[in-house]
């Protein structure tokens, strides 16, 4: 799985070389590396739609699927299309260039670093680590720690009973209450490995891009996407939205590239028609925001909009989470009460009881309340202690860690 | 200035805790969770490709981790006191009380027990003389006391005692709910309390016609080990106090004698060593164990008993050797219960099943 990623490594950095003098190389290497993704991501999938569609018995690949390659791909091809662009300078030093693409703090979970986001940082010469930015990194890394052992952690606990349990044993608030939890684990879970790589990354005196901004504040879907998983949105806008002629284009050229951008965004989250449909969903919206949805918000004012982004949001991670479009709309129907489900019984109380004051607190920190007491500030060395011990003894207490973003 | 301080600080901290945790010698065995911890795995080329490396290490340095119990507990207390979270891996403290939840039923475990309890009545009982004695009764664990008060999912007992009933009707049902509270049982350990038995062997020697059974004044309470802390003072990993274990004697049982089948060795009734070992309820009959005779030399009968039962009987069983010259005790969670025609002949001796409600709703483990 290492020799992927260092076969990447090595085939980009020496077509990179030759690209400022022969562009075409652009292409080759764009090729290669998509091919690579395509081959350990999506081949298995491909082949096992395949099979099905054509009812072919016996037919699958297995094909283990290196950690982080998602991530490292588009770091790589940024690099490449950068260089195609005459944007940057090749990286000369083969150390350098492998080292912003196995960069250990964000290689597995991102956020995804541009080249040029870290170009002048690579060269040891001219990165510098000072107090203060150790400071700061060690304060964020503790939060994202925190973040994801003690809140998305305990929602996957919530998540997984929720779906242990029996049809019979689940109400409509349950269902809802699930679609919540798993909204914010997912939240908690990725915006804390995020904090920790942007932490441990000013450490080293890197400075790495932001990569979530409050996303359930957001009034609308399309702002959502600015504050949500940033560096991905960025990303495909910067090498597939805008080379596709974003906005500038006539309407039905414009409404393909939406699709094109949103269903690419969507598989890249796994190879599953749920995680395409995902992407489509949310072109969906989007479209329909700039044709009557924005209007309609601003009449209703900033509480509709927050109130309407939070539903399509959780809808959307019912769908993510659902292991076929059909149980996805299995999950949908017994939230709008189309099951034959009661609308709340005991064990919905029990559950709500033991995690109510965790969903509080996840509640508030999917905000950006807390900034607002300066107090905490002059707290945060203390902060950071006491969250570090926590983590450490909940991850002492349980093997139960799972880590959601390998399949991406 | 100040943060450079402060970033040293943490660093001692953290690279504190790391040092320690790579200097401090391995355990073997955690006492508080009663298990064996995770060794260091060993490292190849080929446990690293398949990845187990990597999950042994990871199991490694969470069980080698320093102050391992005590960070436990922080989690646990600030799952509860915090969070206020009603159970924490499905533990819970009521009253001073550790129960794990029984929850939810499963109707197809108790029916695969009394397959398993039918199939053993139907090859090795049915048509002996021992046909018409067969008895059988539930054991509520804790949460049949406790769950409902305190705000717990609870099974519903009535149907699973019903289920039983019904499925093994060639057995005289005892119902010993109403002789248990939850005073019976220790506040750490899911086990009942032998001292605090008396009125379940006395409805059971009424059921089974026993004379001596359920009589206190024939029996002397001896404190065995002052401070008890049971199963689930480790796995809750709660700061509770630990509390007496005691065992009731007479010369009846004093003199009784037994044999294990799977060691061939002959011992005691109490096992005085069993409480300095992992698990001091083991003081009862040496602990768990597949196979067990009680030979009572005193008796002044020669009725015989065969209890089925899981560890809830090792603690029974010592109650009711004075009105029988031999008790056999089978636990079919470690023997297969196909095998048993050729240890027990069954020719008239009375026949109890009794089982608590956590195998029965988990009884995965009976063979």
């Amino acid at each position: 799985m290492l020799l992927v990623m260092v076969a990447t490594i090595i085939f980009s950095w020496v077509v990179g070389l030759k690209i400022p003098e022969k562009k075409w190389l652009t292409a080759v290497s764009v090729a290669v590396s998509l091919g690579v993704l395509v081959w350990f991501k999506y081949m298995g999938f491909f082949v096992e739609s395949f099979a099905d569609a054509f009812g072919v018995e016996g037919l699958a690949m297995n094909i283990a699927l290196p950690a982080g390659i998602s991530f490292y791909t588009f770091q790589t091809l940024s690099y490449t299309i950068d260089l195609g662009r005459g944007r940057i300078q090749p990286q000369k030093s083969l150390l350098d260039f492998a080292m912003y693409v196995a960069l250990f703090p964000q290689l597995i979970a991102g956020p995804i670093v541009v080249y040029s986001d870290i170009e002048n940082q690579l060269d040891a010469r001219l990165r510098k680590t000072t107090w203060d930015m150790a400071y700061e990194g060690i304060h964020r890394f503790c939060i994202g720690l925190g973040k994801k052992v003690i809140l998305a952690n305990n929602l996957a606990l919530f998540v997984n009973d929720f779906q242990a349990l029996a049809e019979d044993e689940r109400s409509v608030v349950m269902y809802w209450a699930y679609a919540l939890a798993f909204s914010m684990q997912i939240y908690f879970d990725f915006s804390g490995y995020s904090d920790m790589a942007i932490g441990i990354g000013k450490v080293f005196g890197f400075t790495f891009p932001e990569n979530f901004n409050y996303p359930f504040i957001a009034k609308n879907i399309s702002e959502f996407w600015r504050r949500w998983h940033m560096t991905l949105g960025g990303w495909f806008r910067e090498y597939v939205y805008i080379p596709l002629g974003g906005n500038r284009v006539g309407r039905g050229h414009w409404i393909f590239n939406i699709f094109m951008v949103w269903g690419l965004t969507g598989f890249w989250h796994g190879a599953n028609w749920t995680f395409l449909a995902w992407g489509l969903y949310f072109g969906i919206f989007l479209l329909l925001e700039k044709f009557f949805i924005d209007k309609l918000l601003a009449k209703l004012g900033p509480w509709a909009g927050h109130i309407y982004t939070v539903i399509v949001v959780v809808f959307s991670m019912v769908l993510f989470n659902a292991d076929t479009i059909g149980d996805a709309f299995g999950y949908i129907g017994s939230m709008v009460g189309l099951g034959s489900l009661p609308l709340y019984n005991q064990i919905t109380d029990y559950y709500l009881m033991s995690y109510g004051i965790l969903f509080i607190a996840c509640f508030i920190g999917c905000t950006p309340v807390l900034k607002k007491f300066r107090w905490a500030d002059k707290l945060e060395p203390v902060i950071s202690v006491l969250l570090l011990l926590l983590a450490t003894a909940y991850l002492v207490d349980g093997s139960f860690n799972p880590f959601l973003y390998f399949r991406f | 200035m100040k943060k450079k301080v402060q970033v040293i600080i943490f660093a001692v901290i953290f690279f504190g805790i790391s040092l320690t945790a790579w200097v401090s010698p391995d355990k073997e065995y955690s006492e508080a969770e009663r298990r064996l911890l995770a060794k260091m795995p060993q490292i190849s080329l080929e446990s690293i490709v398949d990845g187990s490396f990597e999950e042994g290490f990871e199991k490694y340095t969470t069980d080698q981790f320093p102050l391992r119990d005590q960070f436990r507990t922080v989690k646990a207390l600030f799952e509860y006191k915090v969070f206020g979270k009603k159970d924490n891996n499905d533990l819970y403290e009521a009253d001073g009380h550790v129960a794990q939840i029984l929850w939810p039923y499963n109707a197809g475990s108790v029916t695969n027990a009394t397959d398993k309890f039918g199939s053993i009545y139907e090859n090795l009982i049915a048509g002996t003389a021992s046909e018409d004695k067969v008895y059988v009764s539930v054991i509520p664990d804790k949460g049949y006391y406790m769950a409902e008060a305190s705000g717990r999912p609870v099974i519903d007992y009535e149907q699973m005692f019903s289920q039983v009933k019904e499925e093994m009707d060639y057995a005289k049902y005892i119902d010993i709910t109403k002789d248990l509270e939850l005073r019976s049982y220790y506040t750490t350990d899911l086990h009942w309390k032998q001292e605090n038995i008396l009125p379940v062997t006395e409805v059971i020697g009424q059921a089974m016609g026993l004379e001596s059974a359920g009589k206190a004044d024939r029996l002397e309470q001896v404190e065995a080990k002052p401070d008890f802390r049971g199963v689930y003072y480790g796995q809750s990993a709660l700061p509770l106090p630990a509390e007496p274990i005691y065992y009731l004697t007479n010369d009846v049982i004093e003199g009784a004698v037994t044999f294990n089948f799977e060691t061939n060795q002959e011992g005691k009734v109490y096992d005085l060593d069993g409480l300095n070992g992992k698990d001091p309820y083991d003081v009862y009959l040496s602990g768990p164990t597949p196979l067990l005779t009680i030979e009572n030399p005193a008796a002044e009968t020669d009725r015989q008993l065969v209890i089925f039962r899981d560890s809830f009987g090792s603690s029974l069983a010592p109650l009711l050797i004075e009105d029988y010259a031999k008790i056999t005790l089978v636990d079919i969670r470690y023997i297969q219960s196909g095998f048993l025609g050729q240890f027990i002949e069954f020719d008239g001796q009375d026949v109890l099943f009794i089982y608590g409600t956590t195998i029965l709703n988990d009884s995965s483990l009976l063979k």
